[in-house]
């Protein structure tokens, strides 16, 4: 449960579960990076340490109290929309995109910063507004949200700047967005696919979506990665090949195989077995936030608890949808278990918040 | 701040909302797991399988191919190893500096760099291979090998040549190999139950397949099964270790009736003169001998020609591509005689005694046209005897006239004119064996009496192939029957051919076989030139194909100005008499003179076989 320790004057806030679920996933993550970067412990290392500081970070952001969060939660935004702009002038070009911006020892993806401060700056915008959500206050909401995802997206980064753009709408959703007004926005939305197709989305976006829906339209291109992806999951069988026995990812088939496919690794080696298990874990921490946030001791940490977890759900659907071929390649980290700087660090950071959120009480209240 | 009423309903709607995102989320993760399942469990074996062959590659390990034997056991094509430096034209942009940079390890001839200039771009497309250099010195290899790593391109691999021992001797018997093509290597792959993905583009590489001739009628025989290597590869396809390795089949060798002495005797006699020679073992129906000249030389269309040198060939007047033996077609002119006097006698229209008086023509009761003999003046009082020692038109123009055509046709089919004689012989052509039906479709005329009467003396629209004459030769030294013709020992396969007869008796064999005897040695015979060169009793009867015609011997002067107008000299020719063991044909396209210009070849032909 919640602990409040009290050490003399001093109080740590933790949350076991959640604690010991995501550092067992670390662990496993750091066993199965081993495999999928075939034994290369320079990188086992390097995310050791990353997983290291993650966990420590997780703690330290779980100790402020949430009213922090909530005072704080502008600046966090403004400070994370300057970084990515900020990202757009000095960052550093990959592969055509602008994602990282360079801090010498550290390169900080900017996108990963904005997925958790704008969940958090709506909460603290919607959480004393009534119910349902006027249609003004919905207006201002929406365009932070899409102001923030047009960043993202710009970089470009649709996988993320999609993310973000769900966080934001989790959270408005979640506060009470009139049910009038939802009806009315996916009824526009369907009308103007047409548009959003033509002008919004990259050849190369398009193209992915097409093969996604056709994959003969392109043998080589984007769809042999799915392929080869369907290829180790499938050939891990009831109970997998081994560790280290994947061929598909020992003998490179699998693309991207430390990243966002590392969970082909994993059906791959150790088969359907091993990935019910695993996913169990994430199935329990998302549980456990359901439980948090339905004990959480006001408004602004429900709404903090529940879009950040959704956050992290998403993440996890992206990516586990991408590798077995159910949608589109966008590019998404599995978390706690891909190799990765920032992206493994924002969940770390969620984390840490959603405990704070979940372990500070208010005594006079409820 | 909101009350407590609004905040309870407040925490209520935010629980209910986030358990429909829950929920949406919670149908997508079975999904998931459902998609999952159905790949690890459901579709398992098909993945499996899938991650299999990614990891596996076949290479494929190529037999050596048979050798051909002549009937004594001697090698005649044989297998020559030869280390080679070899390109991947397809991986190199620019040939000139890689040529310019190779050249100064390893000297190239100017025909080198033609040849690989000339057939760069087209292996390039194919992604084939190409050799630059053959039969590399092992001072060469070395210098090669320490700089090899400044040509990716390029390496140093055995290559087995096809060397004929007598390149051109049996060109046109034993034909040439060449590359694979690519739909030849599919059928050959899909018969050996290989996998053909990447192998086709990859391993067709210096793999010959007969083009012509045996080579090409025997190539399943001779070219063998592949074997393969299996591989495990990584996804850039670099092989990392062997998993399994299958040995090929060589080809198995092929023990032909060639002989080569013969062909030798055959080859020379000849001279380069156009024409063709065929000789045949008559109790077995083997071919020993069959030469087609002017000849080329195999050795150079195997291994790689340049297009000079080839487009001489092709454009050569004299054709030495071309296959006289089984695909020329001439007039059997005089030596179809023996065939008509047969027919004569099955049908009763004559008999040995039977004899008319030969002015040097015969006229058509029908439109009184004219048909000359050789011979101004004729030749008197002639029997079938005489006749076929004199070579007398008039009496087999005026047998010809009283014969019916129909059955005609179907006498001399059964010698094998206008029909497949040799079981695997590339490619024959049947000759002409022609009918009225045959005219009135082709010629738009109807069938004259006249036709009957110059099909009489193997004129007019009747050809056949020098092939079919040595057939035709063997029937009759046979008396009536034959094993259709093989270049193989093996006859289980082979057909025999016979004569239908009921009226020709061993009695009147034998008196053909004089009467053929007699061309060579009675002193009115048409080949009594020839008396001197036999070392044996050999029965005959020569041709001369009349190819411009003319009234008389001075109109004959005129037009033989032109070589090309000349007559062709043709001569069928069997013994050791009585008990005939080899038959010949022989043509010599403008050689004019059956007897003494195609004769001494047939004969040198039957000496060096019978001796």
């Amino acid at each position: 449960m919640k602990k409040k320790l009290k050490f003399k004057n001093f109080s740590i806030y933790f949350d076991q579960y959640l604690f010991i679920t995501i550092t067992l996933l670390s662990v496993m993550g750091l066993i199965f990076l081993y495999s999928a970067s075939q034994g290369d412990l320079n990188t086992v290392i390097k995310q050791s340490i990353f997983v290291g500081f993650g966990l420590f970070l997780m703690f330290i952001l779980s100790q402020p109290d949430p009213d922090f969060y909530k005072i704080f939660s502008g600046l966090f935004i403004i400070l994370a929309i300057i970084l990515m702009l900020a990202t757009m002038v000095l960052g550093k070009e990959v592969n055509g995109a602008k994602r990282w911006l360079n801090f010498g020892f550290f390169t900080l993806q900017t996108s990963e910063i904005i997925k958790i401060a704008l969940p958090i700056f709506l909460a603290s915008y919607l959480y004393n507004k009534p119910l349902p959500i006027s249609l003004k206050h919905t207006f201002i909401s929406l365009v932070v949200i899409c102001f923030t995802f047009y960043l993202v997206y710009l970089q470009p980064d649709l996988g993320t700047g999609l993310v973000v753009f769900m966080a934001g709408i989790y959270i408005l959703f979640l506060a009470g967005l009139s049910w009038r007004f939802i009806f009315t926005s996916i009824g526009c939305i369907i009308l103007s696919m047409p548009f959003l197709w033509n002008n919004f989305l990259q050849p190369f976006q398009r193209q992915r979506i097409l093969t996604f829906i056709d994959p003969s339209s392109d043998p080589f291109g984007s769809s042999w990665n799915i392929t080869q992806s369907k290829i180790a999951i499938g050939s891990g069988g009831m109970s997998g090949k081994g560790y280290q026995e994947g061929s598909q990812a020992h003998l490179n088939f699998l693309p991207e195989a430390e990243t966002d496919f590392i969970f082909s690794v994993i059906a791959e080696e150790f088969g359907f077995f091993g990935i019910c298990i695993l996913l169990s874990f994430f199935f329990f921490i998302l549980l456990r936030c359901i439980y948090l946030a339905y004990n959480a001791r006001d408004r602004f940490c429900r709404l903090t608890i529940g879009g950040l977890s959704l956050v992290f759900a998403s993440t996890l659907f992206i990516n586990l949808g991408m590798v077995v071929g159910i949608i589109p390649v966008v590019g998404m980290p599995m978390p706690f278990i891909s190799k990765g700087g920032s992206s493994l660090l924002s969940f770390y950071i969620a984390f840490g918040i959603i405990i704070s959120m979940a372990t500070h009480k208010k005594l006079m209240q409820k | 701040m909101i009350d407590f009423d609004e905040r309870y309903a407040e925490k209520k709607s935010f629980f209910n909302r986030l358990i429909i995102v829950y929920g949406f989320f919670g149908l997508a993760f079975s999904f998931f797991l459902y998609q999952t399942y159905s790949l690890q469990v459901s579709e398992y074996i098909e993945y499996e399988t899938a991650a299999i062959e990614n990891k596996t590659k076949e290479i494929l390990v190529q037999p050596t191919r048979g050798i051909i034997y002549d009937r004594s056991g001697k090698i005649i094509v044989n297998n020559v190893p030869t280390y080679d430096l070899i390109i991947k034209p397809s991986q190199i942009k620019n040939i000139d500096s890689f040529l310019a940079d190779i050249s100064l390890i390893i000297e190239l001839e100017p025909h080198e760099f033609d040849f690989v200039r000339e057939n760069f771009d087209i292996k390039a497309r194919y992604n084939r291979e190409l050799i630059v250099k053959k039969n590399l010195s092992e001072e060469q290899i070395a210098k090669f090998e320490v700089r090899s790593y400044k040509f990716p391109n390029a390496f140093i691999d055995v290559r087995y040549s096809r060397y004929n021992n007598y390149p051109e001797l049996f060109s046109h018997a034993l034909g040439y190999v060449g590359g694979v093509s690519n739909d030849e290597l599919a059928d050959i792959l899909k018969n050996q139950e290989l996998r053909q993905v990447e192998t086709i583009f990859k391993y067709s590489n210096g793999f010959q397949i007969g083009k012509i001739g045996l080579e090409k009628t025997y190539d399943h025989i001779l070219r063998g099964e592949f074997g393969k290597k299996v591989y495990e590869v990584d996804a850039r396809g670099k092989l990392l270790k062997e998993k399994e390795f299958i040995k090929p089949i060589n080809g198995e060798n092929l023990y032909t009736t060639l002989d080569i002495n013969a062909q030798k005797v055959a080859y020379t006699k000849m001279n380069n003169r156009r024409g063709a020679v065929v000789a045949i073992e008559i109790d077995t129906g083997s071919i020993v001998s069959y030469v087609s000249t002017p000849s080329f030389s195999t050795n150079a269309i195997s291994n790689g020609i340049s297009s000079k040198a080839f487009n001489a060939l092709i454009n050569d007047n004299n054709k030495p591509f071309f296959d006289r033996a089984s695909k020329g077609r001439y007039s059997p002119a005089s030596t179809i005689k023996p065939a008509i006097g047969l027919f004569g006698i099955e049908n009763n229209i004559i008999d040995w005694n039977f004899s008319i008086d030969d002015p040097g023509y015969f006229i058509l009761p029908e439109d009184q046209r004219v048909y000359r003999g050789w011979r101004k003046g004729g030749h008197g009082k002639v029997n079938l005897n005489k006749a076929m020692i004199v070579s007398s038109n008039t009496f087999f123009f005026s047998l010809a006239y009283k014969s019916n055509i129909y059955e005609l046709i179907e006498h001399l089919s059964d010698f094998g004119f206008g029909k497949k004689v040799c079981a695997d012989c590339f490619n024959p052509d049947l000759g002409l064996l022609p009918s009225p039906e045959w005219k009135l479709n082709n010629l738009n005329f109807g069938w004259f009496k006249g036709d009957t009467v110059n099909m009489g003396v193997g004129q007019g629209y009747l050809s056949a192939t020098p092939l079919q004459l040595a057939f035709y030769a063997t029937i009759l030294a046979n008396k009536g029957s034959a094993k259709e013709l093989s270049f193989i020992f093996d006859k289980n396969q082979i057909e025999n051919l016979s004569i239908q007869t009921s009226n020709i008796d061993d009695l009147d064999w034998n008196r053909l076989h004089a009467s053929m005897i007699g061309v060579i040695d009675s002193p009115i015979g048409t080949a009594k030139s020839l008396q001197k060169l036999i070392t044996h009793t050999i029965a005959a009867k020569s041709g001369t194909v009349e190819l411009v015609s003319t009234e008389t011997k001075e109109d004959y002067k005129i037009i033989r100005e032109n070589e090309g107008n000349r007559d062709h000299a043709i001569i069928i020719a069997f013994g050791p008499m009585p008990n005939p063991k080899y038959a010949v044909s022989v043509v010599i396209e403008n050689g004019e003179s059956g007897g003494s210009v195609a004769g001494p070849v047939a004969v040198a032909v039957l000496n060096s076989l019978i001796d």
